[in-house]
């Protein structure tokens, strides 16, 4: 299966870095994980701000979209969340930026080793896949209630 | 300022100690954590990185490296025999515990831990660097054999230790103690079939020994947790456990190092074995 275009784009960047680089890549995307929070004036369709067990820290989903049905995320995280958690929050910010609902859910989760390196996934596994998880788990949600929407 | 009261006092150093000692030829500093790209988002000058999974447990078995692997690891990072080996990390030290203790394992004997850990050394706004540093290789004469009849347990000492009724030591939180939960809050579910903990096992988390800045209590708070509180007397045996053993680890540093307790082992197979293990006796609450 094929990958968003603007998810793709950071896979092949990945991709082609050796393991060294491709850490200093995921910390300066971890570095920029601040800057996915809402902006001023920002308005959402859905917000689910939660601590769970599978985060060192509360993170916040925040989802909007467009009248074409466009998603946009932002993420708000806790102090203690680590730095893998914050570098997929600015990958998946940018990657999965105006795909559809659809879009979203479809998305494998298997680009994850190519960016993150098979090794960091089997060593932290419970952390690498958690962003991706809840940007679905909302986007679902808010399908869900288009659905319901629909039927009444 | 250390405690002096400590049993070795010589095991715990500052972060002022550490930040005078940097340029010294026969001292390594270790940096070790949870958070996997910590050290690659800045460490201490000088420091390298040993990472508690990647580096010192086997890849394919559950088990740590062999004697032969770890006399390369070290050698790698310019550590000898006789070279000082000071450890620090996120988490109040919690990793860096582990990782002295598996080096220990393996014989290494001039080891420390700098108290406050990586959280003390940067809220007091001490210098960090991303500079990786290299070093020439060390000589590292690997010991025969780890020393795991020394200051590991096992899943039958363990079991004999319940059966004796002599002290065990559950450092895991309360509810996983008493078996509502087989994983800490905030972390993932990790494949424990059963809750609870091992017959007879008092429950002393990990984080009592700990101040609100990371470093450790004094050594009459120590001593009152441990002895006034769990009722450790001085000449016991003891065996530790949590989860996978890095908690216990941190546990174990201050029984054996602050406390001065002789007889004190790590079970690191912890309750991912012995509530997996089939037919081993729990008791819940």
């Amino acid at each position: 299966m094929s990958y968003p275009a603007k998810l793709s784009q950071i896979i092949e960047l990945f991709e082609t870095l050796p393991n060294s680089e491709k850490r200093e890549a995921l910390i300066s995307y971890a570095d920029s994980a601040m800057r996915q929070g809402p902006k001023d004036g920002e308005t959402f369709d859905l917000e689910d701000i939660r601590k769970d067990e599978e985060c060192t820290d509360s993170v916040g989903v925040f989802l909007k979209l467009s009248p074409t049905r466009e998603c946009t995320f932002r993420v708000t995280l806790g102090p203690h969340v680590q730095t893998l958690t914050k570098a997929m929050t600015s990958i998946l910010c940018k990657g999965l930026d105006g795909l559809t609902p659809e879009e979203v859910i479809e998305v494998p989760a298997d680009f994850v080793p190519k960016i993150v390196g098979a090794d960091l996934v089997r060593q932290r596994s419970q952390t690498v896949y958690y962003i991706l998880t809840r940007m679905k788990g909302i986007t679902k949600v808010w399908l869900n209630q288009e659905r319901s929407a629909k039927h009444i | 300022m250390i405690d002096k009261n400590f049993a070795h006092p010589d095991a715990l150093v500052t972060t002022q100690w550490v930040a005078e000692h940097l340029s010294d030829s026969g001292l390594r500093l270790i940096e070790s954590n949870e958070d996997i790209l910590l050290y690659d988002t800045g460490h201490i000058q000088g420091a390298v990185h040993i990472d508690w999974r990647a580096d010192l447990q086997d890849e394919t078995i559950r088990d740590y490296i062999n004697v032969e692997q770890f006399s390369a690891l070290c050698e790698r990072h310019g550590i000898s025999n006789d070279t000082t080996v000071v450890f620090y990390g996120d988490k109040s030290n919690w990793w860096a515990c582990y990782a002295l203790w598996v080096f220990r394992l393996f014989g290494h004997t001039k080891v420390k831990i700098m108290d406050g850990g990586r959280e003390k050394w940067v809220a007091e706004g001490r210098h960090v660097t991303r500079a990786v540093p290299h070093f020439v290789h060390g000589h590292y004469s690997p010991s025969e054999k780890r020393r795991d009849d020394e200051i590991r347990a096992f899943y039958d000492q363990a079991l004999a230790q319940s059966r004796e009724g002599r002290p065990l030591i559950d450092v895991r939180s309360p509810g996983e103690f008493r078996g509502e939960m087989t994983h800490m809050p905030e972390y993932p579910q990790e494949g424990v079939l059963r809750g609870g903990h091992i017959p007879g096992a008092a429950s002393v988390p990990w984080k009592m020994a700990v101040a609100e800045d990371a470093t450790f209590k004094s050594y009459e708070e120590l001593r009152t947790i441990y002895e006034d509180e769990a009722g450790l007397k001085r000449g016991d045996d003891v065996v530790a456990y949590c989860r996978i053993g890095e908690r216990s680890s941190h546990t174990w540093f201050v029984l054996t190092y602050l406390l001065g307790y002789k007889n004190v082992r790590n079970y690191d197979g912890s309750w991912t074995e012995w509530g997996n293990r089939v037919g081993a006796p729990i008791e819940k609450g």
